[in-house]
Order: structure tokens, then C-alpha cells, then sequence
């Protein structure tokens, strides 16, 4: 029964998400208080629907229902509870439906917070979110329903993949789709303002606290992927350059350039119709990152085919949503009336220049992730990969530029800068990195030269953000107490893009020391073997089996010494479940600060060499690497402060502009 | 009960449309945030005057250009003035009618409200069960590996027929494997092995199972299970033909009735079917049995209540008679039992279980025909 209130719930959400596509938005072109205010109701009636649909899969899942496909496929009665219950989302059925869920969350926040809104706009927005509610629940209940029924009941699942059985990948798509579809909301807005012919200031101030929110999440999304991957796969890479990893770094990306270029139309009224054409490419990226990877056009175009009925409904929805809001924006940007006039030398040039690199990188991810599929359909399946060397060649010198104008860029006064003023604020900062970029080639002396340039530009970045923002707080030249008074009462999006940049900043360190620096070697090992690699001495002391709750191990014992010292031991194991008939890699890992000791055990050497104890091993050693995730959180840390800015707290300009009026001109 | 939830949920969505009826006197048109938008944006300018990135020439320009835009902002709105059209009611009743109507109506074409959710607990027992005897079954294979001996024949053969039973047909084959090395290992070992290989393959007959077959044939040539298995394999290789005769063959080399004969008879139909040969009777090889053939069938069909009761009286009472004739037969006594269960006489019945009972004691105890006999036997008595 419990799944089939579920099914009956996603039904009726379905029936809400209809008639909000169209009364809220009627509503407003005829000035009705009463069907502008339904989108209100029918939002957070939706969110409530859908929650019960989830919580029914997740109920069904707990309790092991066989008679719902979608448990049978993809859970098993003896795994253990978390991955019951991350199983809800780990299917295709499961995650589309989370993701209509984060779709109806989003709606029903604006709907209930976003009271700073003008009326006309929010009903807009909402009946736009309803449009891409509709798209998604009917292609979830047509083609990919999660409650399909199975009767009589197999006796047990068919598990779960036990890859998929860890903490961090049990978080990672939530947060991902968190961030893909809290652009939704954006590009909702987006779409009712070229609707309503309405961008200005107050519309980019209404968008950014949403914008930054979505772009939060999918920062920690692909953050806690790439840290999966790197902890789970035991490949000893954080990024691959993956179509998977490229479709989530795409609207990343581009929600990255939308987050600055809304900065400059809410404080100059300026690049209007960019910003609106930033947020409609964002969201469509986030579509098309679902269209590859559900379609299953990655594995092959041919698999497409295998289940056409899936792929050509999402292409359908996406051709529909992007081609329209194109089409719309085509239509009604040209009216868009333009902003204030600024210098090249200003914030609004530094923040251009952001824009333009942003949206180039984009375009090269864009094409080096969709070239092997166009190259495979145009020419009758031949297969081709776009791997790391491509995007390091291409994607990496474009970042360079952009991270010396970040450290720049908030030195810049607004509308016209002078050059030479910011010169001078900067110089020692720029001293400093050159001259850490000299003394680390002279000390390290391998390596591209590239690395030292990326790495000096790092010391560059983080050191001018901490200039400016002692700049600002005048540290060092007040008294302290003054300073941090200065400090508190600056603005908290001050403080966020600080945090941000410096978070940046010390993620390069573990971008280039983890890429350029690591050392790594893969060879037989039997008992006694003793590798040296990156000033450890590594002796391999055997492997024995062990049995863990649902799986069978073999695991291999690593005495790590350095300079005759013991430092530690490494147990890298290789898991088999027998119930799934698969083996997963558990590598083990020293980490430091200073980087990660990172062994990996792949397979026996041969069968007969398995009886004796001999195994392949993978160690090396990725340096600085744990920068990158401090980096990150930085980056989110950023993020959340920015959001909590009192100007951006939803409500609160609505309740001060009661006051303004009555307060005294300056 | 499903209908209950269906009818909350309904409400509860139509309550949700409701609640938008309430929309008293319009909000603020004006909930703008222009003005304090504006007031941040000249602050910013006095930020940066203070530390000294704007010049003040610089500044003044801006603070202009913004007052520009004020006033450029006051001009544009006092756009529509917002209202309560009479027919705003109507519209937001038609869409409270409209969403049950299109979920009722999607949910009974597409849903399943008939299937229960009771099913889990079910589910959940029959899986407790499974895996207590998974666990069982584990148990005895861990014991007969430790042994020193290489584990008991009996132990291997009921490992086998335990995860046959479970369904893991390749670790039954596994234990039949280690079963027909051992000295005991007789034919029916090998054609056990030869089923659990081919129930392994989906009904595919492979090598090792050929292998099995002929291991199992040279043991004795007479183990029906090696005339079902070859002829499934001959059928397999295009020999269709051939394997039906190797049946007919069979069945005609045999005395009496056996309840193999059944399935072979079975086989062959399924064979023969593919090739255009005529249906084959249980009767026509084994004539003493007097079970019912398809017209038999069919007239049953056609008959009243009564006259099918006293019918199948008839066929009781015949089977009866010829056991008078030949008391030896086992499997007939039994046959004559259930049929008297059937017929709701008791005590008949039980004589005819006790007839088969005193026949049941020279078979071995892992005959489940034992423990048929006894079943029925104390269910009688109650």
C-alpha cells in the first residue's frame, strides 16, 4: 500500500504542477490577486505531495518491498540500513525523482521566503518553475515510474552496486542536484523577467541569494564527488575529466560567471541581458548534464537507442526548455535598456573579463565532452576520448589569466579605476609571488614550468585577497579594536568573497602540487618487497583475508618508514560481494598536509603468483593534495557567509524600505 | 484502504487551492526593493571614497547617475492596479475540481490499488526462512570441507539437493562434483549432477553436462533420468527425431507404471510437438493405470455436479478394484488415499494410507513418500 500512496501522490503533485503552469501566470497578465496567490499554495502543496511520494520509496526501501521494481533492482535485504536508504536515490527512477523533489523544494522556498519580491514577478517565476515541474514528473510517472509493481515478489534484491555503498557517494547526488536544480529557480526568474520585460537592480538583488545558494550546493556536490572518487575508486586522482565530472563542472562554471555578472546588474544596473542569458545557459547545461547522463548517451550513443522512449522524452523537454527560453531571449533582450557606462580599467571590466574567460572555459568543456559523442553518431560508432591531456592544454592556460585579475578585481572601483592607484596597493603582493615562483624552481628544479607559474599565481591570489581585505578593515593602520569594528560592520558578502577567493586560492596549491609533483609506481609485490618512493621506504608484508559484513577482503599490510623511523602502517584491501559478484578497491591512505601516502591493491599478479602472495601494487604520492579539499570548504564557507548578508536576507530590503523614507537624506 | 489515503491526499491538495480563496486585500504592489537597493548602492560609493579607491570627482558622477536612475525607477512603476475579478473565484474552483479528476483518473489507469502491502510481512518471513536455511545449508558445507576425510557422501549428495532446492544450482553442482568422485557415486549422482549443470545454463544442455549424462548412462543404462536428459540434449544438437524415439523406446522397454513415466511422456510431447508427431498417452505404456485421458477430461467438463461426483466415483472405485488385484502397488494406494480425501471419505481413506504405510517399510527414510504417508496418516486422525 505504501507505494502506491506514493505513486498516488506523485500523481496528484503532477495535477497541482498543472494548473500552477497556468493560473499564477494568467493571473498576472490580468492583475488577479487571487490566481497570482495560488502559485503560493499549489508550490507548497507540491513540495508536500512529493515529499510523500519520497518518503514512501524511502519506506519502501527500509522495509524491503519486492513488490516495487525499483527495490528489487536496486537494494537487498542484507545491506546495511544507510545504503537502504541512500538506495532510494541510487537508481535512475529514484534520483529523477529526487530531483523533482529539489525542483518542488526550490519552488516552495521562493513561494514562501522570497515576500521581497514584487507580486507580478514571483507569480511569474513560480508558474515557470511549474512549467519544468510538469516536464520532469510526467517523464518520471511515463517512462521512469519508481513505484512500478512486481507481483509475486522475487525473494530477494539484486543489490545495489557495491561502489555506490559509501558515505560520501551516499551524500554526492543530493548535493549535486541541490546545486543543478537550484538553478531552476534562476532560470525561472530569468524566463518571467524576459516575460515581463523586467531586469534591473532589484531583480538581480532578488535572484542573487538563490543563486548563490544553488552554487553553493553543486561547490560542495562536486567537491565531495571529486573526494569520492579520489577515496573510493582508488584511481589516486581527484578529477578525470569524466563527461560525468564535466556535465556538474559545466554549470558550475557558468553559475560562477552568472554569480558576478548579477553583482554588476544589481549594483549598476549594467549587463542586463547577459546576466539573463547567463542564467538561462546555466540551467540548460544543468539540463543537458541530466540528458547525458540519464539517457545513457555516455556509454554509448547506440544505448540511446536501447531505450529510446526515455532519451527522446528528455530530449523533447530539453529542446523545449532551452530552444524556448532562446527563443523568448532572442525575442525580448534587444529591449532591454542598457546600463551605466564604465572604463575598461573599473570593477565592471574586471568583472567582464571573469565573464568572457568563465564562458569561454565553459565552451571548451562543452566541446571536449560532447565531440566524442557527435564524432561517434556522425561517424556510424567509432569511438574516440577527450581525456585530461585536451582539457589540461586548453582549459588550464585560460584559468591562468583569470586568477591574476581575481586577485585585481576587488581593488577596482566601480565605473572607472585608476591603474596606477591599484598598482601600488598591490606591488608587494606581486613581489612576493614572483619571487616565491624563483625560489621554489630553485629548490625543486623539475616540473613544468607551468606548475611554478600556477603556483606563484596561487601566492598572488591568496595574497591579494588578504591585502584587500585588510585594506578594507585598515589593519595594521588603526588600533585593532578599530579594525575589527571596521570588520563587523563591513558587509558579510565582503567577508564571503574574501573567503571565497583565498578558498580558491588554496585549492590551486592542491590542484598543481597533487598534478605536477606526484609520484607513483605500480609493480608486483610478494612479501618482503621494500619500495622507495617520494623519501618513504614502503615494505609490502603480505596479505591475508578478512571478512567484513557483507563482503570478503584480502588485505595487504605496507610498513611505512622514513629515515629508518616507522610512521605507519597501510592496510589496502580488495573487497568481493558475493551477492553482487564484484570486487571494489579500498585503498588505504597516510594523510598529511603535506600530502597523501596512497597505496591501492589491484589484482593478484597471476593465479599461480596469487597462491604465493604476490600482488600488484599501486602507491604513490600525491602532495598537497588536502588543499584542495580545505580549499573547497573555504569556497562553501564563502558561499554561506555571502548568503547570510543582512542585504540579501529575504524579506528584510522589503521591511527597511518602510523605513527609508523616513530617514533624513545624508 | 488504499481509497482512504487517495481521499486524504485529494483533500489535502484541494484544500491547498483553497487556501489561495483567502487572498484578502491585495499585498504591496510596491513590495519593492528598489529604494534600499539604491541606498546600498550610494553606501558602496561613500565605502570606496573612504578608502580612498574613488576620487570624490569620480564619486559625485556616480551618486548622479544613480539619482538618474531613482528617478528613472519611480517613472516606470504604478503599473496595473491589481483587483479580485468576480471570475478569479470560479477559476480557482474549476482547477480544485480539475486535480482529483485527472489524479483519480491517471491513478486507476495506471496504479496498482489492488496489490496490498501486507505482501511485506509476507515477504519478510519468507526470507527469514530462506536465510535460516541458507545459513543451515552453509553450515553443513563448512562442516563437510573441514572434515579431514573429505566429508560424508550422504552430506555432499543432500548439500546438493538443499541448493537445488534453493535455486544455486552451480554450488549444487559444485557439491554432486565432489559427490561423484567418491566410490558410492552411482548413476544417479551423475544425472543429478547433469540436472544441476543444466538448470545452471538455463536449460542449456553444455559439455560437462553431456560428460555427466554419458558418466551417469554407462552406470546404468536404465535411469530415466539419462533417457530425459539425452533426449534434451540430442533435441538440443537438431536431432529432435531421434531423441523423441529414444523416449518411445524407453517407455516401451518398461513393465508396469512408474510415476517417471509421467514426465518422460511430458517431454516427449514437448519434443514431438516441434516435429509433427502425435501426442503419446501415460495409457498407452502403462494401460493398467486407469487415470483419466483427454476425453475423460472433456466429458468432465460437459457434466452436472452430480453426475461429475459420481463419475469420479466411478474412477475411484476402478482404481480400487485393480488394487485388490495387485496390493503391491505403492504409489496406487497413495494415489487411492488422496483421491478418498478428496471425496471426503475418511476412513477409506485412512485404510488405503495404512494399505500404503505397511508397503512403505522397506523403503529407505530419505524417500519422501514416508513422509507423505505420515502427513496424511495424522491428519486423518484429528
Amino acid at each position: 500500500m505504501i507505494p502506491e500512496i506514493g505513486h498516488f501522490a506523485l500523481v496528484l503533485a503532477l495535477a497541482l504542477a498543472i494548473v500552477q503552469s497556468v493560473l499564477p501566470i494568467w493571473g498576472a497578465a490580468r492583475n488577479d490577486v487571487v490566481w497570482m496567490q495560488s502559485a503560493v499554495w499549489s508550490s507548497i502543496g507540491q513540495v508536500a505531495l512529493t515529499g510523500v511520494a519520497f518518503a514512501a520509496l524511502m519506506t519502501s526501501f527500509i522495509q524491503s518491498d519486492f513488490t516495487v521494481v525499483n527495490v528489487v533492482e536496486n537494494s537487498h535485504s542484507l545491506k546495511p540500513m544507510l545504503f537502504k536508504i541512500s538506495g532510494t536515490w541510487g537508481s535512475h527512477e529514484g534520483s529523477l525523482l529526487l530531483w523533482v523533489l529539489i525542483l518542488a523544494v526550490f519552488g516552495a522556498l521562493v513561494a514562501t521566503f522570497a515576500s521581497n519580491v514584487a507580486v507580478h514577478t514571483k507569480a511569474r517565476t513560480l508558474s515557470v518553475q511549474a512549467w519544468i515541474t510538469v516536464g520532469f514528473l510526467s517523464f518520471l510517472l511515463l517512462t521512469s515510474n519508481p513505484f512500478d509493481r512486481v507481483y509475486p515478489a522475487p525473494p530477494d534484491g539484486q543489490d545495489l552496486n557495491p561502489l555506490l555503498q559509501d558515505v560520501g557517494l551516499a551524500m554526492h547526488p543530493p548535493l549535486l542536484y541541490l546545486g543543478y536544480v537550484g538553478f531552476s529557480i534562476v532560470f525561472s526568474f530569468a524566463v518571467a523577467a524576459l516575460i515581463e520585460g523586467r531586469v534591473d537592480a532589484a531583480w538581480a538583488r532578488w535572484v542573487r541569494p538563490w543563486t548563490l545558494a544553488a552554487w553553493v550546493f553543486l561547490t560542495a556536490g562536486i567537491a565531495l564527488g571529486s573526494w569520492w572518487a579520489y577515496y573510493e575508486l582508488g584511481w589516486g586522482g581527484w578529477w578525470f575529466w569524466d563527461p560525468v565530472e564535466n556535465v556538474s563542472f559545466m554549470p558550475w562554471l557558468m553559475g560562477t560567471a552568472l554569480l558576478h555578472s548579477a553583482i554588476v546588474t544589481e549594483k549598476r544596473g549594467a549587463f542586463k541581458s547577459w546576466t539573463i542569458l547567463l542564467a538561462v545557459l546555466t540551467f540548460s547545461l544543468s539540463l543537458l548534464g541530466t540528458f547525458i547522463v540519464r539517457s545513457g548517451l555516455l556509454t554509448s550513443v547506440h544505448a540511446f537507442a536501447v531505450d529510446p522512449e526515455r532519451g527522446l522524452y528528455i530530449l523533447a523537454l530539453l529542446a523545449v526548455s532551452i530552444g524556448g527560453s532562446f527563443a523568448l531571449y532572442a525575442w525580448r533582450a534587444p529591449s532591454m535598456e542598457g546600463g551605466g557606462l564604465f572604463r575598461p580599467v573599473s570593477r565592471e571590466g574586471g568583472l567582464l573579463v571573469n565573464n568572457l574567460i568563465l564562458a569561454a572555459a565553459t565552451g571548451v568543456v562543452l566541446f571536449g565532452t560532447l565531440y566524442p559523442l557527435i564524432y561517434e553518431a556522425l561517424s556510424g560508432g567509432q569511438k574516440l576520448s577527450v581525456g585530461p591531456p585536451f582539457f589540461n592544454a586548453a582549459f588550464i592556460p585560460m584559468m591562468l589569466p583569470l586568477v591574476f585579475v581575481m586577485g585585481l578585481g576587488p581593488f577596482l572601483s566601480w565605473k572607472r579605476a585608476s591603474s596606477r592607484h591599484v598598482a601600488l596597493q598591490v606591488r608587494y603582493v606581486g613581489l612576493l609571488a614572483i619571487g616565491f615562483g624563483f625560489v621554489l624552481w630553485y629548490a625543486l628544479r623539475g616540473g613544468p614550468v607551468l606548475g611554478y607559474v600556477s603556483l606563484a599565481l596561487a601566492v598572488w591570489l591568496l595574497g591579494a585577497t588578504l591585502r584587500e581585505w585588510a585594506f578594507r578593515i585598515q589593519l595594521f593602520k588603526v588600533p585593532f579594536r578599530d579594525a575589527m569594528r571596521r570588520a563587523r560592520s563591513l558587509p558579510r558578502a565582503a567577508h564571503g568573497m574574501a573567503l571565497a577567493h583565498a578558498g580558491l586560492a588554496v585549492a590551486i596549491f592542491g590542484f598543481v602540487g597533487s598534478s605536477v609533483w606526484k609520484s607513483e609506481q605500480i609493480l608486483f609485490v610478494t612479501p618482503g618487497t621494500e619500495i622507495t618512493i617520494a623519501g618513504f621506504d614502503v615494505t609490502f608484508t603480505g596479505a591475508e583475508k578478512v571478512r567484513g559484513p557483507n563482503y570478503i577482503a584480502d588485505r595487504g599490510a605496507l610498513e611505512v618508514r622514513r629515515g629508518g623511523a616507522e610512521v605507519t602502517t597501510l592496510f589496502p584491501e580488495r573487497r568481493f560481494y558475493p551477492v553482487a559478484q564484484s570486487n571494489t578497491t579500498e585503498s588505504a591512505i597516510r594523510s598529511t598536509l603535506a600530502g597523501d601516502l596512497y597505496a591501492s591493491l589491484a589484482e593478484p599478479a597471476s593465479d599461480q603468483a596469487g597462491a604465493n602472495g604476490a600482488w600488484t601494487l599501486r602507491i604513490l604520492y600525491e602532495p598537497l593534495v588536502n588543499f584542495i579539499w580545505i580549499g573547497s570548504v573555504l569556497l562553501v564557507i564563502g558561499g554561506l557567509v555571502s548568503l547570510s548578508d543582512r542585504r540579501l536576507r529575504v524579506g528584510a530590503p522589503g521591511r527597511r524600505m518602510q523605513r527609508a523614507p523616513t530617514v533624513p537624506a545624508e | 484502504m488504499i481509497w482512504v489515503f487517495v481521499a486524504v491526499l485529494s483533500i489535502a491538495a484541494m484544500g491547498a487551492l483553497a487556501l489561495s480563496l483567502r487572498a484578502g486585500a491585495p499585498p504591496r504592489e510596491d513590495a519593492d526593493s528598489m529604494p534600499a537597493i539604491f541606498n546600498d548602492q550610494l553606501a558602496e560609493i561613500d565605502r570606496d571614497v573612504a578608502r580612498g579607491v574613488l576620487p570624490e570627482r569620480d564619486a559625485d558622477a556616480a551618486r548622479v547617475e544613480i539619482r538618474r536612475n531613482v528617478l528613472r525607477h519611480l517613472r516606470m512603476t504604478g503599473a496595473g492596479q491589481l483587483g479580485r475579478p468576480r471570475s478569479s473565484n470560479t477559476g480557482v474552483v474549476l482547477a480544485m475540481a480539475f486535480v482529483p479528476l485527472f489524479a483519480v483518473s491517471y491513478y486507476t489507469q495506471f496504479g496498482s490499488p489492488g496489490l496490498s502491502g501486507m505482501a511485506v510481512s509476507e515477504q519478510r518471513e519468507a526470507r527469514l526462512e530462506r536465510q535460516r536455511v541458507l545459513a543451515l545449508t552453509s553450515q553443513l558445507e563448512d562442516r563437510l570441507e573441514a572434515d579431514d576425510a573429505g566429508g560424508a557422501f550422504e552430506g555432499w549428495m543432500l548439500l546438493g539437493q538443499t541448493r537445488i532446492r534453493l535455486g544455486q544450482y552451480s554450488e549444487a553442482a559444485t557439491a554432486y562434483e565432489i559427490a561423484s568422485k567418491r566410490p558410492e557415486a552411482d548413476s544417479s549422482v551423475f544425472s543429478m549432477l547433469a540436472e544441476a549443470l543444466i538448470a545452471g545454463e538455463n536449460g542449456i544442455v553444455t559439455p560437462a553436462a553431456d560428460k555427466a549424462i554419458d558418466e551417469a548412462a554407462l552406470r546404468d543404462p536404465s535411469n530415466p533420468a539419462v533417457t530425459f536428459y539425452k533426449a534434451l540434449s540430442l533435441q538440443q544438437s537438431g536431432r529432435s527425431a531421434a531423441a523423441h524415439d529414444l523416449i518411445v523406446a524407453r517407455l516401451d522397454a518398461v513393465d508396469g507404471f512408474f510415476p517417471w513415466m509421467e514426465s518422460l511422456v511430458a517431454q516427449a510431447n514437448r519434443i514431438g510437438e516441434g516435429i509433427g508427431r502425435a501426442p503419446l498417452s501415460l495409457r498407452d505404456f502403462a494401460p493398467m493405470i486407469a487415470g483419466p485421458d483427454a476425453d475423460d477430461i472433456a466429458n468432465a467438463a460437459e457434466m452436472s455436479t452430480e453426475e461429475r461426483s459420481a463419475f469420479i466415483r466411478s474412477m475411484v472405485q476402478r482404481l480400487a478394484d485393480r488394487l485388490e488385484e495387485e496390493p503391491d502397488d505403492l504409489d496406487g494406494w497413495m494415489r487411492l488415499g488422496r483421491a478418498y480425501v478428496v471425496l471426503g471419505d475418511t476412513n477409506a481413506a485412512r485404510q488405503a494410507y495404512q494399505k500404503a504405510s505397511a508397503l512403505a517399510r522397506d523403503l529407505s527414510d530419505s524417500d519422501p513418500r514416508n513422509a507423505q504417508i505420515n502427513k496424511a496418516l495424522g491428519s486423518l486422525r484429528q
